[in-house]
């Protein structure tokens, strides 16, 4: 990126792609457990992630890039969350929060319980913890950031 | 009374009747008519030859006094007790959910959390875990099991 002394930039439409994408991420209103409530937390006042540019949760995955998977997956809620992601517009992006989403957590020997969301849609960032704290899941947001303005550079 | 019941004392001072199945509908309206107007909770027991299934009843009029009801079946087969108290329909639905118990009389018996078409029922001693199961949604919604995963999987 070069700023002229004229007043303008240049730089390449992918890279600009890239940084407003990064930039207004949208997660979907969507808990599952108890790692909703910190994801609460992340979006109330003190944590602000808006700060960061997830500005609002939207109630429509069909307004949303982001999906923040925050609580057990069980068999019968994974095609309905299959089908939540599927109407989210491209591009669009999954955090995986928590031990539970990752791989089972403690309910890793249930008869009920997806063994890692990522079996059932694509994941892109890890948080691990039970549950983990909110400031984590910034920092998973904040990842998630850095990757998405990489992917120019891919 | 023309039931023979074994009255015992619980760990905590509670009083346990244990009735054969045959007279549990029997003893249940007659605790009913002595004022024990709330069914807390319907829980079992899996001893592999037979079931227990224990009830929490609660008397309002008297302090939230608790009496607990054993009985047991061996053929999976027991009385529903939801003409007498309606909380008995979803708790019963749950034992069939989880346990397998068939109850006899109740009005809706059908699964509650899990889909219909599981194989098996989970919380049975017997249950064969190493056979996982998928849960897949056809168009209209409705839930299919399958031991295949299928395209959302």
């Amino acid at each position: 990126m070069k700023t002229g002394d004229a007043g303008f930039i240049t730089t390449t439409l992918e890279k600009a792609m890239e940084w407003s994408r990064s930039n207004s991420i949208w997660p979907l209103t969507f808990g599952l457990a108890c790692c909703a409530i910190e994801m609460m937390a992340v979006q109330a006042s003190r944590l602000d992630v808006s700060r960061f540019g997830s500005e609002v949760f939207r109630n429509s995955p069909r307004q949303s890039d982001l999906m923040i998977v925050s609580g057990t997956v069980t068999k019968k809620m994974a095609p309905r969350l299959r089908r939540l992601y599927d109407e989210m517009p491209y591009p669009k992006y999954v955090i995986a929060m928590g031990v539970c989403v990752i791989q089972g957590g403690p309910y890793n020997q249930g008869y009920s319980v997806v063994l890692g969301v990522d079996r059932v849609v694509p994941v892109d960032v890890y948080v691990p913890g039970c549950p983990p704290t909110p400031e984590a899941l910034t920092n998973g947001i904040i990842l998630l950031q850095k990757k998405i303005r990489n992917e120019a550079d891919r | 009374m023309t039931y023979e019941i074994k009255e015992e004392t619980g760990k905590d001072g509670r009083k346990v009747f244990r009735i054969g199945r045959d007279h549990l509908l029997e003893l249940m309206k007659d605790l009913k008519d002595q004022g024990y107007d709330h069914l807390t909770l319907i829980s079992s027991v899996d001893f592999r030859d037979r079931i227990e299934l224990i009830y929490h009843l609660e008397k309002s009029s008297d302090n939230f006094s608790i009496i607990v009801v054993k009985t047991e079946t061996k053929d999976t087969h027991i009385p529903s007790v939801t003409p007498l108290w309606e909380s008995a329909n979803w708790d019963e639905r749950e034992q069939y959910d989880m346990m397998g118990v068939i109850f006899d009389g109740h009005p809706d018996l059908k699964r509650i959390l899990l889909p219909e078409g599981w194989n098996g029922y989970p919380l049975r001693k017997d249950y064969d875990m190493s056979k996982v199961q998928f849960v897949n949604m056809d168009e209209e919604g409705n839930d299919y099991v399958s031991f295949d995963p299928g395209d959302g999987w």
